[in-house]
């Protein structure tokens, strides 16, 4: 099942550190750290002594094993009927032509077995060619650190050319389209992989400026928030990606303070005008005269 | 017993984790009504496994504890860890390496007498060695062949144990990216664990990992699905604490990108109906039989889709049906809001009135459910009508409720 020893960080902690031992005598501070980098916080106070004391007879006292292979195991048929479902996502044509052979294995999901009802209808296109052939560049230069040129559709439907070098891909299932995070470009560092029109390797020569990589700005939004037909729950549920701390007030009152991203303000003032009387934003001053512009041109329309 | 980082259980974990990570502001007061040390006990171990996620503040009623976690920063699923803490026996850990080691590679097959004497041959050096009889190495040998890790050949009168062929894995990029967006995730955090390279090419926004929590009842509907089983659900209603148990035939999973919230459609023999039960509610999943009605009962909900705007499909008006719509204004400059009414609806029409107006409507089964989403559009609402006039009448009312709040209409501010 899904909660087995067998996907535990004790067994594979304990798999890493009979690999060291299997290639030459392990030393009481190399145990430590394989402990350290692979367990958690306290694990270190188990998994030492139970070596230790030869409860777990896996490592002599000397520092040999008996162990004579590096540890490994093969897959278990719920992690490939994982990878069998995963194959048939269209968004895996994005990395790759061949997947491991699976033909035998029944997958844990198909598309129809979920819906995603709330996501965006104007996704990317996975299916694409273009698409595609940009998604893999861009991977590459990623992980190979080398610059883009690109051309790109602005959102007056104007092309933009860029010079940059690639960071990260930013992934949005709201939205359900990739963005390009990069740094060395004068006109940001987002760039939406589905308005690329062109993208090549840039190679002549290139300076890095840092300065320029993408940093976001962070702002604290506080609100107060009345539990009135479920909205503690659904407020908090809904907020719960961010950085975020809630304080009860009184019986049906509390104080929440969630931590954005100042370039996603306009989305956030939208968001929490979603939950309507429920909450009611008390700071910064300038996101509390942002929704009462909203509500006063709300009130123009005759409402 | 002795405290443990590691548990035996996950569903006392997975409510506590979901008190601190969506709530996180009861005191240890409010959670020790049943068990201080239970308290503290799990308080820990999240320490241990989240470590920096887990924060604390100091109020009158004494000390908090939550845990907080920019999603779009953190690239990897803390939660995942929780799934990673399953305890087992000094027993189990010394069998699991001494087992694959001796059956190293799929050419190697041997019979349980063969690797009962090895094992013990493993265990010799050690100063008490221990002791596993065949009825234990048969156990163990069982389970993993149940797992699919481990292949048991008959060959006349003999059963011979050999370790399972090796699956191909994937690319890192892969794992990264699907164990995050995937539904069961975790299985994928999992394969990752078997890799040494992770790259931390992908981050992601709007991100719910509330979900992660609630992963072997997904991975169990999924199951329940693929065979096309009965089941039976025991579910908690979290307002009167009481576990109630339905018999129903899984349909689909249905999934929030704005909630995070999970759902599960069913088919509810007993009352006849379809009904949505949230994943996180759900204590328990149990097979039964197979249901010969799985096909023509998940055309059913498929015919009812295209009314649902969330998932429910029963207003409390009593209408079958309930018609919904609005009307938006934007200035020249915001043209994208047509887009957005196109972009962001999930069933209903919009129409271009003019150059700087536009229409939705739609009929659904619950209008209430499209409350939140109509008033993202506030400031540019010009006409609204629903068919259920309570609703009306409430979203109406909510509105000139907010201009009391922020001081709107020459009020003071509240």
């Amino acid at each position: 099942m899904i909660f087995s020893e067998l996907y535990s960080a004790y067994y594979n902690t304990v798999a890493k550190i009979l690999k060291a031992a299997v290639d030459h005598t392990l030393q009481k501070n190399e145990l430590r750290l394989i402990i350290e980098n692979t367990a958690f916080g306290e694990s270190i106070l188990n998994i030492a002594p139970a070596l230790d004391e030869e409860r777990w007879q896996l490592v002599h006292a000397d520092g040999t094993t008996p162990i004579g292979n590096d540890p490994s195991m093969p897959l278990t048929i719920l992690q490939k009927r994982w990878l069998k479902a995963i194959s048939l996502d269209p968004r895996l044509r994005l990395f790759t032509d061949e997947f491991p052979e699976l033909s035998d294995v029944e997958p844990l999901f198909s598309q129809e077995d979920y819906f995603v009802f709330d996501r965006y209808t104007d996704g990317d296109p996975y299916e694409d060619e273009t698409y595609i052939k940009h998604f893999r560049l861009i991977l590459d230069a990623i992980r190979n650190r080398y610059p883009l040129s690109i051309d790109t559709t602005n959102r007056r439907g104007n092309i933009t050319h860029l010079v940059l070098l690639p960071e990260y891909l930013e992934y949005s299932e709201k939205d359900d389209k990739f963005r390009l995070i990069s740094s060395g470009n004068r006109y940001g560092s987002t760039t939406n992989l589905g308005r690329i029109v062109s993208c090549k390797p840039y190679d002549k020569p290139y300076d890095i400026y840092r300065d320029r990589s993408y940093q976001s700005k962070p702002r604290t939004l506080e609100f107060e928030l009345i539990d009135k037909r479920n909205a503690l729950e659904r407020v908090l549920l809904h907020f719960a990606h961010f950085e975020k701390e809630a304080e009860k007030l009184e019986e049906g009152r509390y104080l929440v303070r969630i931590v954005y991203d100042k370039d996603d303000e306009t989305e956030i003032v939208i968001r929490v005008l979603s939950f309507g009387p429920m909450i009611k934003v008390t700071a910064p001053q300038n996101f509390v005269d942002l929704i009462k512009d909203r509500l006063i041109h709300q009130k123009s329309c005759g409402q | 017993m002795a405290y443990s980082e590691l548990v035996k259980n996950f569903n006392k974990i997975r409510d506590y984790m979901r008190e601190f990570y969506v709530y996180g502001f009861k005191s240890r007061d409010e959670f020790t009504k049943k068990s201080a040390r239970s308290y503290d006990d799990e308080r820990r171990r999240m320490e241990s496994w989240l470590g920096d996620y887990m924060k604390f503040r100091q109020t009158s009623d004494g000390k908090n504890v939550f845990i907080s976690i920019d999603s779009r920063v953190s690239r990897h699923n803390p939660l995942y860890k929780a799934w990673k803490a399953k305890s087992f026996t000094d027993g189990d850990i010394t069998l699991h390496f001494i087992l694959f080691d001796i059956l190293s590679s799929p050419e190697i097959a041997l019979t349980l007498s063969e690797i009962t004497k090895e094992i013990d041959k493993y265990l010799c050096g050690f100063s008490e060695p221990k002791t596993f009889d065949e009825s234990t190495v048969r156990k163990k040998l069982k389970e993993y062949v149940s797992e699919g890790l481990i292949v048991a050949e008959k060959q006349g009168m003999t059963v011979t144990y050999r370790r399972a062929e090796e699956t191909e894995l994937c690319d890192t990029d892969v794992l990264d990216f699907f164990s995050e967006v995937s539904p069961c995730g975790v299985i994928g955090s999992y394969l990752l664990d078997k890799t040494d390279d992770s790259n931390d090419y992908f981050a992601f926004k709007h991100h719910y990992i509330t979900g992660a929590m609630d992963s072997e009842v997904m991975c169990l509907l999924f199951m329940a699905m693929r065979e096309k089983r009965h089941i039976t659900l025991e579910s908690i209603n979290r307002q009167r604490d009481r576990i109630s148990e339905n018999h129903v035939i899984p349909l689909r999973i249905m999934i929030s990108v704005q909630s995070g919230r999970q759902y599960l459609m069913a088919y509810t023999p007993r009352f006849k109906r379809i009904t949505s039960f949230r994943t996180d509610n759900i204590v328990s999943v149990k097979m039964d039989d197979i249901c010969d009605r799985f096909d023509e009962l998940r055309e059913k909900l498929d015919g009812m889709m295209p009314h649902m705007w969330g998932v429910s499909i029963q207003s409390n008006s009593g209408q079958h049906m309930e018609h919904v719509e609005f009307t938006v204004k934007y200035a020249d400059n915001e043209k994208h809001i047509h887009q957005r009414l196109e972009r962001e609806k999930r069933c209903g029409t919009v129409e271009k009135i003019d150059n700087n107006t536009s229409r939705f409507s739609v009929d659904v089964f619950d209008a209430s459910e499209m409350i939140p989403w109509i008033r993202t559009f506030i400031c540019r609402i010009t006409e609204y009508s629903f068919s259920n006039k309570e609703i009306e009448e409430q979203f109406g009312n909510d509105i000139k409720e907010m201009f009391k709040l922020y001081g709107i209409e020459g009020g003071d501010c509240e």
